[in-house]
Parts: structure tokens; sequence; C-alpha cells
């Protein structure tokens, strides 16, 4: 091995300790913790995993302690021959994941929901590495590797709650749904191996850009199958409707912190892959010659955010489950997101445009964060995780309440809360992008969205009628535990603190997407690149002798 | 010499992948829904192999990146259908049922 690839492992630290991790719980639960009570495993484990979770983070920076760039940090490279992508936004967003990661840790310490402490704590690790490693991913072995490492993962940490028939069954609609749509996904990356000849996606980029035509994807049906079968893996993941059926149903079944970390760590990163695929391998099949209606995938994302944002907000309105209400409500903020990732496409020359999109999935992150510590919280004391377990919050504990008011707000996008700015970012940046042949069509979708968060309004505040004007009923809530508080009280105050002051947030997210991972090729306006254009596809009349 | 073209083996595998789909909105056994997939993985599978073969990798392309695709598909596949087991096994203790239309309580 060279010395430079040995090098390269220092990228990699973070999945390492990570990975090595998860082995470590599993054997300190079946060797050093055996025939203790559950309970005190899960509480040892869950510190043992904190800590592991607190090195990763701290690893995850090691590159730029040794500093091998400026002081903006590391500089964009390709690490292990050009399978994984090293860069600001994979060591930022990584870090950002390890965190939510340790909330969820924390979270799950909760309440006594399973025996086999060890296993799910290492099935959280794996699933970490899997989302750490698909932002990284740059190419399609990786890719599709690291979301089924993420998928099959959070399968089974979503049955873990075994006493329960709901969990079991959220977890056998989430695989038969995630394994189909992994089928059909993979079926799309054969192909598109197959066209472009290579499965590097900046080479992918390199070998489909000549071939963008007026035409858009018009005649050209292995392709238009390529990047129908693609999307609806991807919008499998980011449960986007018609692929959502599974998100209410293994919401409500997981435990509560595996329906957060659901909605957030699964989501951000399948949705930052998605961008990434398409903006990068997929560019030139974006559209036609501009025109959004003409064959290409901005027009099919176009349909789908319309659906998804829409749908998601009508059922909504009819859940009484809190954590069912969440997940529609995530598939909602899913079709808001998917507006953004047209604005990228469209985006002439600027690399920042798929800033807005991270600096949403931060802020939708963080709120979820707290939104699903509450549904924790109703369940260690109720067993139930209804909307109207809330009633009487106020009264019993005022100041978590007016967190989670901050919470709801910022869900619903009212201004001095930071999901205020996630929407306003990114609905101006798709009506600011793009030629004005674009401006009709993203003229209706932010219309729409705008319209679907007043109507988003009514289900959220709901909670808030719960939490401030009904009594008290049930049994009483108990004091929530240490990681319930700080997992509500800091993703309001993250929440606030954003929503008054923005502008930190949004310089480090538009900094970290001027990336290549979000750089179409097709938008340069200088000379081309020369990039050799491998064989690609050639049409050999008998097999190639090897 | 006249060997097989490209086309049929291409054929072939949306074949495969069409029976796996139909397999997998027609059968109502979870476990055969878990055959349907396989056999959906596996025409990619046939694609990706018979992609590689009839083509030139480019100069900056690893000569053998078909087969490591088709390699980690193999894996991973197995690794589902390890946990599909598992998870069928487990809804079928508390049903005794394995028939996917039984598992409607979550709903709405």
């Amino acid at each position: 091995m060279s010395s430079e690839l040995l090098f390269e492992f220092v990228y990699f630290i973070p999945e390492i300790v990570l990975a090595f991790w998860g082995l470590l719980v599993i054997l300190l639960d079946v060797a050093l913790l055996r025939g203790r009570p559950s309970e005190t495993r899960g509480k040892i484990l869950g510190m043992v995993s904190l800590v592991g979770a607190i090195l990763a983070l701290v690893s995850v920076f090691v590159p730029d302690m040794l500093s091998f760039g400026s002081a903006t940090g590391a500089p964009e490279t390709s690490i292990f021959f050009g399978a994984i992508f090293q860069g600001p936004v994979v060591e930022r967003f990584s870090a950002f994941i390890i965190i939510l990661l340790m909330f969820v840790i924390a979270l799950s310490t909760t309440w006594n929901f399973t025996e086999h402490w060890g296993e799910y704590f290492g099935l959280l690790f794996w699933t970490a590495v899997g989302m750490i490693m698909l932002i990284a991913a740059e190419e399609l072995v990786t890719l599709f590797l690291t979301l089924e490492l993420m998928t099959i993962s959070l399968y089974i940490i979503t049955a873990f709650e075994k006493d329960l028939n709901r969990s079991s069954e959220g977890a056998l609609k989430y695989f038969v749904y995630g394994s189909v749509s992994s089928a059909l996904f993979l079926f799309g990356l054969s192909l598109l191996y197959g066209l472009a000849g290579t499965t590097r996606l900046s080479a992918i980029g390199a070998v489909l850009e000549p071939q963008q035509s007026v035409a858009g994807l018009g005649r050209n049906i292995a392709g238009a199958m390529s990047v129908l079968l693609i999307l609806v893996g991807f919008g499998f993941k980011i449960s986007a409707v018609p692929f959502h059926q599974w998100a209410p149903d293994a919401y409500e079944g997981a435990p509560a912190p595996v329906s957060a970390w659901l909605a957030t760590g699964s989501k951000l990163a399948s949705m930052i892959a998605l961008t990434k695929v398409l903006i990068q391998a997929l560019g030139a099949w974006a559209s036609g010659d501009g025109n959004l209606a003409s064959p290409g995938w901005v027009g099919i994302l176009a349909v789908i955010a319309a659906l998804t944002m829409t749908y998601g907000n009508f059922a909504a309105l009819a859940q009484k489950n809190l954590k069912r209400m969440l997940a529609y409500s995530s598939i909602a903020h899913a079709g808001y997101m998917l507006v953004g990732v047209m604005a990228v496409a469209v985006a002439a020359g600027s690399r920042v445009a798929a800033g807005p999109i991270l600096f949403y999935l931060v802020v939708y992150s963080v709120a979820n964060i707290g939104a699903f510590a509450v549904a924790a919280w109703l369940f260690r004391d109720k067993k139930t995780d209804e909307i109207e377990d809330l009633n009487g919050l106020f009264a019993q504990y005022p100041f978590l309440a007016v967190c989670t008011l901050l919470l709801m707000l910022s869900l619903i996008g009212i201004p001095g809360v930071a999901g205020f700015w996630g929407k306003f970012f990114m609905f101006s940046e798709a009506l600011t992008q793009g030629e004005d042949k674009h401006r009709l069509t993203f003229l209706w979708l932010v219309g729409l969205g705008l319209m679907n968060s007043v109507i988003s309004a009514f289900y959220y505040v709901r909670v808030l009628r719960a939490m401030f004007l009904r009594p008290s009923t049930g049994a009483p809530l108990k004091p929530p535990t240490f990681a319930i508080r700080v997992a509500v009280i800091g993703s309001a105050l993250v929440v606030i603190i954003f929503g008054l002051y923005p502008t930190p947030l949004t310089d480090e997210t538009d900094r970290l997407a001027d990336s290549r991972i979000f750089d179409s090729r097709l938008k340069h306006t200088g000379p081309a690149p020369k990039v050799a254009l491998n064989g690609g596809l050639q049409p050999v009349a008998s097999p190639v002798g090897k | 010499m006249h060997d097989i073209p490209l086309t049929w083996f291409l054929i072939f595998a949306s074949a495969c992948f069409v029976i796996g789909l139909l397999g997998v909105l027609v059968r109502r056994n979870a476990i055969a829904v878990l055959m349907a997939i396989e056999i959906m993985l596996n025409a990619a599978n046939i694609n990706i192999i018979a992609f590689w073969r009839y083509s030139v990798p480019g100069p900056e392309e690893s000569p053998v990146s078909g087969p490591m695709l088709a390699i980690f598909v193999i894996t991973i596949a197995a690794a589902e259908v390890a946990v599909g087991i598992g998870l069928i096994l487990l809804c079928y203790r508390r049903r005794a049922s394995a028939d996917v239309d039984q598992y409607d309580s979550l709903s709405g």
C-alpha cells in the first residue's frame, strides 16, 4: 500500500471510529454486561455510545487540525481511487449527522423499549456510517452500498420495540417498500452504467454532456427509464409522493428516537445524495431546450414536488397520532426541498444555489429532533403518543411547552423562527434562478408551497391547542429526562437564534454549497474542461476478450 | 463468429425485471415478495455484467467496475434477505400469518 493511500485514511477516521464503536458496544453487551438487567445495560451502553460519538465528532476535524489546506478547511479531494469525496460540505455535514446521532442515542435511553441494547446502539452507529458515506459517495458502487447500509440497518432498528405490534408491522412495511425501491433503483443504476460506461458520477456527467440535446430525454428510452428508476429509489428514501406509503407506518411504529433518526439523518443524507446525483451526474438530462416541461428530470421533479407537498399536508390534517402527524409533515417538507433541488438544476453559472437546501435541511432536522423528543417523553409516561396526550402540558411544564411552541412555529415557517428563513431562502432562490421561461413553473410551485404552508399551520396548531388550551387528561407526565430536556430546549434555542439572526448559518451553508458535488458541468461559462471520454457503451458486435 | 448480441441479454434482463415487479405487486405472501425482489436484483446484475462484457472501458476506468458492482449487489441482496426473513418471522410470530394483506393495523 502506498503511503498516499494510507494518508487518505486520515479522512476516513470518523467512519472507522463509528463502525468500530458499533462492534464494541455489542461486545460489551454480551461480555462484560452479561446478566445485568436491561435497564442498567441500556444506561451504561448509552453512555459508552455517547463517548464513541464524541470521539467520532472530534475525528471529523482531524484533517482540518492537520491543516492540509487554508484556514477555510481542507480542500476538496477524492479519496480511495475516486470512490469517496472529501471537502468542507462532507466534513460539516458528517459532524452534523454525528451530533444528531448523539441526540438519538441520548433519547434512546429514555425508556426501556428493548433488551438488546448492544445490537440497538451498534446498528445506530452503522446507520450513521452509511449516512456519512452516502453524503461522500462519488461513485455508483459506493452510493448503492452506503444507501443499503443505511436502510437495511434502519429496517432492523424500526422493529426494535418488539412488544408492540405496530413496531414490527411498520418495519415489515418499511422493508417491503424499501427493498422493492432499491431493486428499482439498482436497475436504473445498471442502465446508467451501461449508457455511460463508468461508475464515477463526475465521469458520467462528462460522458452525458455532449449528448445533451434540445429534445432532452425525448427518444432516449433507456436514459428516461434509468432516470425514472433512480428517482423512484431516491423518492422512496426521502419519502416523496407516490413512494411515501411506508413513512407514516414506519414513523408511527418505530420507537420515537428511531423515528427521529428516520426523519432527520436518513432524510438529510438521502436529500444531499439525490441533489448530488441529479446535478453532478445527470445534469445533462435536466431538461431539453431549457423549457421545464420538455423531457427531463426537472419536469418530473416538479410534478413530484407539487404532489408531495400537497398530499403530505392534507393527509397530516387528519392525524391524531403525534408521530404519524410528524411523518406526514416530513413528507410535506420533502416536497418543499424538491423545489430547491429544481432551482439548483436551472441555476446558471452559480454554484451556491444549493445553499438554501442545506440551510433548510439543518433547520428542519433540528426542529424534528426536538419534536420527536416530545413524542419519546409522551410514550415513556403514557404508553401512547397521541396529540391529545399533550393536553395541559403548558400548565405542568410551561418552559418546555413554550420550547415546543417554537419548534412547531419553525416547522410552519412563521417569521422570527428559523423555519421561516428556510422557506424564504429556498423559495426566493427558486424564483430568482433560471431564465424567464422558467418563471411561470416556479411561480406556480412557490405559490403552491406557500398555500401549503398555510394549510400546514392547521395541524401544527392542533398540537399547540392541546398544550396550551386543553386541561390535562390521563396519567400526568413525569419530569422529563435530561436528554429530552436538552433535545427540546437545545433545538428550540437553535431555532430561535437562527430565526432572529440567520446570517451565520446562511453564510456557512452558502460556503458549503460552493462545492463541485453541487456543480453541474453544464453550467460552466468558460471553455469546457477536457475530459477523456471513455469508451462508454461502444456497440461491439461480439464480446470483448477479457 | 456469431455471438449472442447484447440486446438479447438486455431483453432477458428486462423480462426478468418485469416478472419480479409483477411478482411483488401480485403475490400476497411475504416470502414470495422477497423472492420476487431477488429476481429484480438479479435482473439488474445481468444488465450490469452484459454491459461490461460488451464494452471497452475507458483509459481512466477500472477494467472490472462492472463485476465489482455485481458482486456487491449479490452481497447486499444476501444481507437484505437475511434481514427480511428475520422481520417476516417476527411478524409471523405475532400474527401467525405471512400474508402481507393482514398487516393493516396502521393506516390513515
